[in-house]
């Protein structure tokens, strides 16, 4: 059958919707960043790289940039940390297998808002589980005022979402497990291979492509973070957790609409740089599969 | 070679495992039923004495029923906008693949990457004329959505054998007929991961209807329980009873098609 018979409009739904939504947004935002577009206003006028020149003299900007790096990094390694730690947990021999696997991926299909709401009584530093189990246990004086300590709320919104997205990269580990032939784990147990050498060089290497999806969806997911931060800290204390989207929700709120557009413009740059590069590993490595 | 202590100590770990997810659930749960004073607490105990008002006044005062309507309807046509719209794209961009199917593939999963601009969106939905409508946001999803479904759907596509396109336009059946009783039906593991997928992203946003949605009759449940909770933010136990009428609902479709949801997304991540 000829290629070119199939008919083109089969794609003119999706192709409309998602270059007036999307695409036309995205190239409109690139005209704005170059403007003083601000609802109080009355005329929108082009004022070249001012926007720019002004967004990167102010430390937010560089507060938000390195923020959203560490939170993307440390989010990704530790979500796939714990995620392959608990399937080959769960690929064991242990009972109410199934129970746990429901349990475990339960928090990933609730409102990331709620499960923010629900920290924030957590983290609480007089009430909150987290201070008083640690006085439980005798070490009460490890207890710190969560989400209020500069030191402290960053690392306090990346355990929360490594609580909810965790169950997530199990899942996807788990499917990847599934695929690996029993008998060559088995045999080269009978050999005599460690627990540790057999995955290091039979399970790790045959979970690439689960490796590669649940790095890829960490990566782009946790550079676009905004609920759990503006719930939990709302950038604060200071700047000290702000992040692109709560930054823009800042001059968004002032009406900067032009400032704004040209901070998530810097946004767009940042994701693009680390995630073509993770997406086109991932197809290069599609094609030799 | 099996280790004696090994499945004893495999079994601890899993057990906290569960403890950590399961312990914030059942705090929720328990300081639902408790005063103002007690539920500031956040004990762990169970209330001094059951306290039911508090799901009455969330009923009465929140909103609930009609950000459960908003929710659904937007989130049920999003769910069909996506899965029809992209399974037709993905028909003709892995058939076809051509130069001009090759460049919008590329640019669905530019997409994919690439984070929305709210503030442009917001304006030239107000250019439309359709600002604050349904329509808007179920737009918007859509957009951002189709990416990730194309993406999936010509990986899954390729699984497809060619043969049975030309056995059946060879049997006089038009392109449309091909996609709608032979691809479609054979599409539908990947467009239940779709479904599953796009129905959880739209229920649980709160970004679009913040920004999207001016009209406080067409909240979402999400924003019903940010607003909520700004007015509320002194009284934990109704906060918790709002947040277990919100989570309910997810919970019992969750555990009830859990089976279903995992097994979805498994097959979807590992072959897309």
């Amino acid at each position: 059958m000829e290629r070119r018979k199939y008919p083109l409009y089969f794609s003119f739904p999706a192709l409309s919707v998602f270059l007036l939504f999307f695409i036309a947004p995205t190239l409109i935002g690139v005209y704005y960043s170059f403007t003083d577009w601000n609802v109080n206003a009355d005329s929108i006028s082009f004022i070249g790289f001012d926007n720019y020149k002004a967004l990167f003299g102010e430390p937010r900007l560089g507060k938000a940039l390195s923020n959203t790096l560490i939170f993307a990094a440390a989010v990704t390694l530790l979500q796939n940390a714990v995620g392959l730690g608990l399937a080959l947990l769960m690929n064991e021999a242990i009972r109410m297998r199934n129970l746990f696997r429901t349990i475990f991926f339960m928090p990933y299909v609730i409102a990331p808002i709620v499960i923010g709401y629900v920290f924030r009584a957590i983290y609480h530093p007089e009430h909150g589980i987290v201070n008083e189990a640690l006085g439980w246990i005798g070490l009460g004086s490890l207890g710190q005022d969560w989400l209020n300590d500069p030191k402290w709320a960053l690392f306090s919104i990346i355990a929360t979402d490594i609580w909810r997205v965790a169950g997530f990269a199990m899942v996807v580990y788990l499917a990847g497990l599934q695929f690996i032939p029993k008998d060559l784990t088995e045999s080269a147990s009978i050999d005599g291979a460690s627990y540790w050498r057999r995955f290091r060089h039979i399970v790790f290497p045959l979970l690439a492509a689960s490796f590669t999806v649940n790095v890829l969806l960490s990566v782009i997911g946790s550079m676009k973070v905004f609920e759990m931060v503006m719930v939990l800290t709302d950038g604060g204390p200071g700047y000290t957790t702000e992040v692109f989207y709560t930054y823009i929700r800042s001059t968004f709120s002032m009406g900067q609409m032009g400032y704004s557009t040209a901070i998530n413009l810097v946004l767009f740059v940042l994701v693009t740089v680390v995630g073509v590069p993770v997406l086109m590993a991932l197809k290069k490595r599609e094609v030799e599969m | 070679m099996e280790h004696p202590g090994r499945k004893t100590l495999v079994s601890a770990i899993v057990f906290l495992g569960a403890l950590v997810i399961l312990v914030p659930f059942y705090m929720i749960l328990v300081n639902s039923f408790k005063g103002i004073r007690e539920s500031a607490l956040f004990g762990m105990g169970l209330p001094s004495s059951w306290n039911f008002d508090n799901y009455k006044e969330v009923f009465d005062k929140g909103n609930i029923l009609r950000g459960f309507k908003n929710s659904f309807l937007i989130s049920g046509l999003v769910v069909v906008c996506v899965t029809l719209f992209a399974s037709m794209a993905a028909f003709v961009i892995q058939r076809r693949d051509d130069r001009f199917m090759r460049s919008t593939y590329l640019l669905f999963i530019l997409g994919l990457i690439v984070p929305v601009s709210i503030v442009p969106t917001i304006r030239l939905m107000g250019e439309l004329h359709i600002r604050g409508t349904y329509f808007s946001l179920i737009m918007y999803y859509t957009a951002v959505l189709l990416p990730f479904a194309v993406f999936l759907l010509v990986g899954f596509m390729k699984q497809i054998p060619r043969e049975l396109d030309e056995a059946a336009l060879l049997e006089g059946c038009g392109y449309f007929r091909l996609y709608w009783r032979i691809i479609l039906p054979l599409l539908v593991t990947v467009l239940i991961t779709v479904t599953i997928v796009v129905m959880v992203s739209v229920w649980n946003d709160f970004f679009g209807p913040f920004y999207l949605m001016t009209d406080s009759t067409k909240w979402t449940i999400v924003l019903q329980i940010f607003n909520f909770v700004s007015l509320y933010n002194t009284n934990w136990g109704i906060v918790f009873a709002f947040m277990v009428i919100v989570i309910a609902p997810i919970l019992l479709v969750y555990l009830l098609l859990q089976r279903y949801i995992i097994d979805g997304l498994t097959a979807g991540s590992v072959k897309g």
